[in-house]
């Protein structure tokens, strides 16, 4: 599936992440910035790919900022912004929750 | 509450006053109306009854960003203060966002996210959001084996496209493999920017080796170089053009190819003029800068835009044969009553 | 009534439902309940964030026995239903509706929860919920809004926008709330339900919250809705029960066990019956005493 437009959640503040969706043109690209990239930066990639797998989402570009983001933090930020980029914010995908 | 993000209405004079005070005591002084009036909205933290951040947003720009770390973990209000700027512009669709900034606080933007596009000693711009410089270069046809041909550029506005721009495109052509032609993308002037883009691509159609490219946000562009679209102070307008040579020098032509950039002489502006002289001092070596002498009619005066839409503006269609190319003396008989129902309702013409 | 053994509710905290960092550390500060807001403290568009952020943080954060409740926003706006969806199915306590006017409201709001209860295959009535009182309808009609449900669990009074409905303000001393304080607390008490008061947003007034909590507490309240964790341990030291009471309550207990070994139905002490109040109170009284660590979970007094 494609987005709908471009699309954020969350905020650069304490513990928050910043996620970014746009339109893709080769399957999910994640550009992240983070001052934990090395010891956790494989986990929050794979907490947003497998986010926005289950949205099939499959061509989105994403920016992500971490601040020191939880895990649950992560998913239900990625979530946030998926729907926004589908414009399915009003009619949540109770499933992915 | 504490440390809530909060609306600044600038028009109040109270806040008005405190946001002004509080900007400068940290070093930011420039409440001039042609800075301040383009603001869409501020945003503000308190503590207390006492400003400690304060950022503001005109069109796709970040302005007048302030915050003092006082009693708090360095950055936080920073932080807070962009994201909610980042965050309300997204709501409003704004998805491609920039920030001119003073040199030291460049590692800060950084840091949340944003891209350098250049710095000098004072000053940097940096961009963030949904598409940036490398994908707009990514965008921008090219021919091939690129690499190994002679690649000229020239930025212009083009409002509208007259005899003048003609003579550089065609010297240009005639002297390289391939001629870029960027077209200012702000939609500022009395030609729209389709109008001018359009106006471009008829008066170069028959060059083979011209591409027309829009010049997006990094060339001339609003962002980049506001003064060029508003009076500005000598100073300003030196620091911006600054940037836009260097984007042109470090990003625009090494994607490309281009060694080589085509300017006209500048007589009549003087914004254009400083504009001239600060690229020929960036440019070289990388690109060398070429200044082709203004094209004068057969009568000896200077073609310029201004002149034409002067012309138009008082209705002296009979002179302009003399400094357009047919496509647009065409363009500008079949469209005057929309060309004059934007001067009436005061678009600026004497600008660039 | 929605519980036959009452828990302790001194402390009510409310967490904005949109920052990550305070919902993250909720748990660490002690509160006898945490209350996500998912209303005023969000704003318009950042409410389905919100909505998500809360949810997720309830799968996997731990908030030890704090009670978890989540102001939802108002069913006169666009979020209130998939507010509720959302907060059933994470399993919530307790749902607060806002700016409760009716037991009408409750009714339904009472029927939407059941049906997501049903939606998300949780057990039905396991969700709680309880008022906010922020008007004076609200406060005149705050005994049937009380006895609504046999879901509700509790009551509380919410100054700012009452005040401003009475076209007053908040005071110092109070006396603009006094009306509606008693009309909530007798509701909550008549209805077996808690009596939450409102909060107090001054964090620079120690004096002041220490006044306003010594008045709550007198009249009876179970305790008191906080915007600043700092204001938890004030909160409980007021709550603290004094070794007199703790002695008639060790009593009071101690007869109770000894009817219960003698096998009878009566319970006495010094000759006279003790009513069911009385032994309520006992134990509300050990159960703050052991809250505040002043006795150990057999009820024997701790070194301090």
């Amino acid at each position: 599936m494609e987005i709908k437009q471009t699309a954020l959640a969350g905020t650069l503040e304490s513990s928050d992440i910043q996620i970014m969706l746009s339109k893709g043109t080769d399957g999910v690209s994640i550009e992240l910035e983070s001052d934990v990239e090395k010891q956790f930066g494989d986990q929050i990639r794979l907490v947003i790919t497998e986010t926005l797998h289950q949205f099939e989402l499959d061509n989105v570009k994403v920016k992500a900022i971490d601040k020191g983001a939880l895990d649950c933090v992560i998913k239900a930020r990625t979530i946030a912004a998926a729907q926004r980029a589908l414009q399915t914010q009003d009619q949540p995908a109770w499933e992915v929750f | 509450m504490d440390n809530e993000i909060v609306d600044l209405h600038l028009r109040d004079r109270h806040e008005r006053k405190q946001w002004e005070s509080f900007l400068t005591d940290l070093g930011i002084t420039d409440f001039s109306t042609q800075e301040t009036a383009a603001i869409d909205f501020t945003l503000g933290i308190y503590e207390g009854d006492r400003l400690v951040a304060t950022g503001s947003a005109a069109g796709n720009v970040l302005k007048y960003i302030a915050v003092c770390n006082k009693d708090t973990t360095n950055g936080a209000r920073f932080n807070a203060i962009v994201s909610a700027l980042i965050n309300r512009l997204f709501q409003q669709q704004i998805f491609h966002l920039f920030v001119f900034t003073k040199l030291k606080y460049s590692d800060s933007f950084q840091h949340v996210g944003f891209h350098e596009l250049a710095h000098s000693d004072v000053a940097a711009l940096l961009e963030t959001g949904d598409e940036g410089i490398d994908d707009y270069l990514q965008a921008i046809p090219r021919v091939a084996d690129q690499d190994t041909k002679q690649v000229a550029g020239i930025v212009m506005n083009a409002n509208p496209f007259t005899k003048g721009h003609r003579y550089l495109v065609e010297t240009a052509a005639k002297a390289n493999d391939v001629v870029y032609v960027f077209v200012v993308n702000t939609d500022a002037s009395l030609f729209t920017t389709a109008e001018r883009f359009e106006l471009v691509q008829a008066g170069t159609a028959d060059l083979d080796n011209v591409i027309v490219v829009n010049g997006g946000d990094y060339m001339v562009s609003f962002a980049t170089f506001p003064a060029y679209f508003l009076p500005t102070a000598d100073q300003q307008v030196t620091y911006q053009t600054t940037l836009d040579a260097r984007i042109f020098r470090e990003r625009i032509a090494p994607a490309l190819n281009i060694t080589a950039r085509y300017l006209g002489t500048e007589p009549l502006s003087r914004t254009t003029g400083i504009y001239n002289q600060v690229l020929t001092k960036e440019l070289p070596p990388a690109v060398n800068v070429t200044i082709v002498d203004r094209k004068q009619t057969d009568t000896g005066t200077f073609i310029t835009a201004t002149a034409v839409r002067k012309a138009i503006a008082e209705d002296q269609l009979d002179s302009l044969a003399d400094l357009l190319p047919v496509s647009t003396v065409t363009f500008i008989k079949d469209h005057l009553s929309t060309l004059r129902a934007r001067i009436q309702k005061g678009m600026n013409i004497n600008g660039n | 009534m929605a519980e036959t053994t009452e828990r302790l509710r001194r402390t009510m905290m409310f967490v904005p439902g949109n920052n990550p960092a305070m919902v993250k550390d909720a748990g660490i500060y002690g509160a006898d309940s945490i209350m996500f807001d998912l209303e005023d403290a969000v704003s318009m568009a950042e409410k389905d964030a919100a909505r998500a952020l809360v949810y997720e943080a309830l799968q996997t954060q731990d908030y030890g026995d704090a009670e978890l409740v989540v102001r939802i926003n108002g069913d006169d706006t666009p979020y209130y239903h998939n507010d509720i969806k959302a907060m059933v199915k994470a399993g919530i306590d307790v749902i607060r509706l806002p700016k409760t006017e009716t037991a009408d409201m409750i009714t339904t709001l009472v029927a939407d929860v059941a049906a997501a209860e049903k939606e998300f295959g949780r057990e039905e009535g396991s969700t709680h919920v309880m008022a906010a009182i922020e008007s004076a309808k609200g406060v005149l009609n705050a005994p049937a809004i009380a006895a609504a449900s046999d879901r509700m669990i509790g009551i509380a009074l919410s100054a700012e926008d009452y005040t401003t409905d009475m076209k007053t303000h908040r005071y110092p001393d109070g006396a603009e709330l006094e009306f509606a304080r008693n009309m909530v607390l007798h509701s909550a008490r008549a209805a077996g339900i808690a009596a939450f008061d409102t909060v107090f947003t001054n964090m620079d007034d120690t004096e002041g919250f220490y006044r306003e909590t010594k008045h709550i507490h007198q009249l009876g309240f179970d305790g008191k809705s906080l915007v600043n964790p700092r204001q938890i341990a004030m909160v409980n030291d007021v709550y603290q029960p004094t070794e007199k009471e703790i002695a008639n309550a060790r009593n009071v207990i101690n007869a109770i066990e000894e009817a219960r070994i003698k096998g009878s139905g009566v319970i006495s002490m010094n000759g006279q019956m003790v009513d069911r109040p009385v032994v309520l109170r006992a134990e509300r009284v050990m159960r703050l005493a052991k809250a505040s660590n002043l006795v150990d979970e057999e009820g024997n007094d701790l070194e301090k």
